[in-house]
This record gives C-alpha cells, sequence and structure tokens, in this order.
C-alpha cells in the first residue's frame, strides 16, 4: 500500500481525471484503506468545482483599451507566412465545464439559505445567474417552442410539486422553450426558459420562502440582471443578460402569471 | 488608415491574431494575480503580446496557441521580476510541499456553498504561496494540460501535479475560517 504522502502527485490526475491507468488503479487500492484521503479527494473536488464556477468573476476583464493597443502589434508585425492551419480549439475544455459548473451549482442551491439575510440574495442570484447560463449553453438545440399546459402537467408528474408556467406572450415578445430542473433535493427548483426579443430570458420558482429583505432594484451578476420577489412560500427569479430597460414589463407578466 | 477597433483591422486579422486576441482577458486576470498592480499587468501583457506576435513564425501549429501565450507571459514576468533584483518564484523547498496537514471541521458541501462566493475565493487564492497559486490558477481557471503548465511554469511535470494538489489542499484550508466566520454571524 502506498503511504498518503506518495499519493499528492497523483490525486490531482486522479481527481481531474486525467490519471495513467496504473496511476488511477494505485491510488483507487489506496482509497478504499485510507477514509483521509477519500476526503482529501472530495475536498479537491470541492475546490475545482468552486473555482470552475467563479472563472469569469476570478479572470476579470482587461482594460477596454488594452486589446486595441496589443492589436496594434499584430498590426505592426506582418509574420512572413500565416498559419493555415488553425490552432486547435479547446474541445476537451468545453466538454467539462458546464458540466463542473452544473455539479456547483447542484451542490450551492441547497446552501443558499443558510447564508447571512446579506448574503442570501447574493448568493441565490449568483448560482441562479450560473443555472441559466448552464441551461441555455448547455443543450441549445433541445430548446425549442414549448406549450405551457404541457410543460406544467410535465412538471408535476416528474416532480410532484406544482408551478404556474407563464405561457408565450405575443404582447411582451416572449417565447417559452421549456422548463427544467436544477438545483438539489427531491424539489430543485424549476428554471422556466424563454426567448425574449431573440435572447435568452429565466424564471426561476424556488420552493423556499426567502427570509430576509429581498431587495426592490435589481441585482447585477455577471452581467446579468436579477429581479428577486417572493410570494407565500415561493421565492421567483427572472434573470436576462445586460439590464434592459423595459425589463419591468416583463417581471409585471411573470408575477400576474407565475404564482 | 485602419482604425484600431473598427472592421477594417478586424476583417484584416487572420486567425492566429484573432485567436491570440481574444485571450487577452485571460492574459490580464493572469499577470494582475502575478504582478498585483495594474499598471504592470498591462505592461506585462503587452510585452507578451509585442514578442508573440514578434515571433509569431516560431510557434508550433497544432499546439495550443494559449499555453504558448501564457509561456511568454510567465518567462516575461520571470525576466522582469530577475532585473527587479527578487528571486522569482522561491518557495519549492521540502518544508512547503511537505508541511503536515492540519485536521478539518466542515464536509465540502458545507464549505463550497460558502467558497462559491467570488470574494473568499479571490482573497483564498492571492493568500496562497506564489507557486501553488499558479499551478492551481493555470489549472482549474485557465484550464491548461499539465504537460502545458509544466511548459509555462519550467518545472518537471510530477512537480505541478503534486502543486495542484497541495494547492488545492490549502485553498480548502483557507476557506475554512472564513465559513467559520460566516457561521458565527448567521447566529
Amino acid at each position: 500500500m502506498r503511504k498518503c504522502q506518495d499519493l499528492d502527485s497523483l490525486l490531482a490526475g486522479y481527481v481531474d481525471g486525467d490519471s495513467a491507468p496504473a496511476d488511477r488503479s494505485s491510488v483507487e487500492a489506496h482509497l478504499v484503506k485510507c477514509p483521509p484521503c477519500r476526503e482529501r479527494v472530495a475536498e479537491q473536488r470541492t475546490v475545482r468545482a468552486a473555482l470552475a464556477a467563479s472563472r469569469p468573476a476570478l479572470r476579470g476583464c482587461a482594460p477596454p483599451d488594452l486589446r486595441s493597443k496589443c492589436a496594434a502589434y499584430a498590426a505592426a508585425h506582418e509574420r512572413p507566412t500565416a498559419p493555415d492551419v488553425p490552432p486547435r480549439r479547446r474541445f476537451r475544455v468545453s466538454r467539462w465545464v458546464p458540466l463542473s459548473v452544473a455539479a456547483t451549482v447542484v451542490l450551492a442551491v441547497a446552501g443558499v439559505f443558510l447564508f447571512s439575510p446579506n448574503n442570501r440574495v447574493e448568493a441565490l442570484t449568483t448560482q441562479l445567474t450560473l443555472d441559466h447560463m448552464t441551461c441555455f449553453q448547455l443543450a441549445p438545440e433541445r430548446l425549442q417552442h414549448a406549450d405551457a399546459m404541457t410543460a406544467e402537467q410535465a412538471w408535476l408528474a416528474q416532480h410532484r410539486w406544482g408551478i404556474h408556467v407563464p405561457d408565450s406572450s405575443t404582447a411582451n415578445q416572449l417565447e417559452l422553450l421549456g422548463v427544467r430542473r436544477c438545483g438539489i433535493g427531491k424539489a430543485g427548483v424549476a428554471h422556466i426558459l424563454y426567448k425574449w426579443r431573440g435572447q435568452p430570458l429565466s424564471v426561476f420558482v424556488v420552493p423556499r420562502t426567502m427570509h430576509g429583505p429581498v431587495p426592490d432594484e435589481p441585482v447585477v451578476r455577471f452581467g446579468h440582471e436579477a429581479v428577486v420577489w417572493s410570494d407565500r412560500d415561493r421565492t421567483y427569479v427572472v434573470l436576462t443578460r445586460g439590464q434592459p430597460s423595459d425589463l419591468a414589463a416583463v417581471v409585471g407578466y411573470m408575477k400576474a402569471n407565475a404564482r | 488608415m485602419f482604425s484600431l477597433t473598427g472592421r477594417p483591422l478586424l476583417d484584416a486579422m487572420d486567425e492566429f491574431t484573432r485567436e491570440a486576441l481574444s485571450y487577452v482577458d485571460s492574459l490580464y486576470g493572469t499577470a494582475l494575480r502575478l504582478t498585483r498592480r495594474p499598471a504592470d499587468a498591462e505592461d506585462l501583457v503587452q510585452d507578451t503580446y509585442l514578442k508573440a506576435f514578434r515571433s509569431a513564425s516560431q510557434f508550433r501549429r497544432g499546439t495550443n496557441l494559449k499555453a504558448w501565450l501564457f509561456t511568454i507571459l510567465h518567462n516575461t514576468y520571470r525576466n522582469m521580476r530577475r532585473h527587479d533584483g527578487r528571486n522569482p518564484v522561491d518557495v519549492d523547498s521540502e518544508f512547503v510541499e511537505h508541511a503536515p496537514e492540519p485536521a478539518t471541521g466542515y464536509s465540502p458541501e458545507q464549505l463550497l456553498t460558502r467558497a462559491t462566493l467570488d470574494a473568499d475565493l479571490q482573497a483564498a487564492l492571492d493568500a496562497l504561496p506564489e507557486a501553488f497559486r499558479q499551478a492551481v490558477w493555470l489549472r482549474d481557471v485557465e484550464e491548461l494540460t499539465y504537460a502545458e503548465i509544466a511548459e509555462v511554469l519550467d518545472i518537471p511535470i510530477g512537480t505541478v501535479m503534486s502543486r495542484i494538489s497541495r494547492g488545492r489542499r490549502m485553498l480548502f484550508e483557507r476557506l475554512q475560517p472564513q465559513r467559520l466566520a460566516a457561521a458565527e454571524e448567521n447566529m
């Protein structure tokens, strides 16, 4: 049996799923007999998922004029030959990133209601913004026109708690695309997906009351705007990219039809 | 005359230039974490692109352009520090790599609910020793492979893997006291 310290360099590869088969078996053989190392694996997975979920915020944005300054260097250096094969695209990355983000969201939504009042709205909107991006990104081809009544019935049959799905609305330029389940536990969070004037818009129904103050103003997270309200034992969030000035009309429509 | 931000210049750019420039946020974010000063980070990124475009013919087609840019950035940074008279990255000691690991009090799930708050993660990352921060950052934020990180940081691949393991572990530990404080706030 390997010593725990010897395992250090192998654990990262094991957690990332990048181990050679021999290393993998060796790690697994050790883990069977060593609860502390199993804990270390869980910790690494946690940290990895947390970093993945916060990737855009951690990276931040370069100052606006930096890109154009750097582009000027390109213009100044004519290369003798341009590469005829486009550089490698990041297939590997695009496969696992949404999955790890989804994993993080699954774990995190459950904890949102444990936060202190000031952090709660922030944490909830952070997670739901990630959810919004993940769901629209994972399978855009599966998102087609959906019927509210059918979606409501399917949801109830599958998840055993009812929701009202506001239907497509020509007046509000809204098209219903479907309902997905996000979050943890049996209840989860109902994620209703729309196309609003050609851009993704989400309505989340959280089957819990939000204790503490709910802000009147929209919350901005990762370039998305979220409007949060509570009604009876439910919390609702409308979320879309940018800060559209006429979101209020859509929010009014959802408030009237989602309860 | 081309405008720097207008269509004509963008149209004139080839695939290489366009892809290279698409990493400006990543390179700046990494540079900021290395230098910790926005002005220095901007200089570092500009130096990186200057060198990259100057030596574009040396780029091996079919390899990862992003990793290549990161290698230039890190080399430039190491040179910058040498000029400053500071020793680049000197934490690869037996002591740090094999320091004993304290017991933990919270489950990963409990911790994650807290750790997903960006500010906590930022702070915890900034508190890591540089060598570990770089390895974890390149792997978990910038998504480079172990081999690419080994090249960027100019260290053996085994060291990369052990630094990632240890770095993630330290990060987990550093997030603990914040979790503790949050729990107290709630009481």
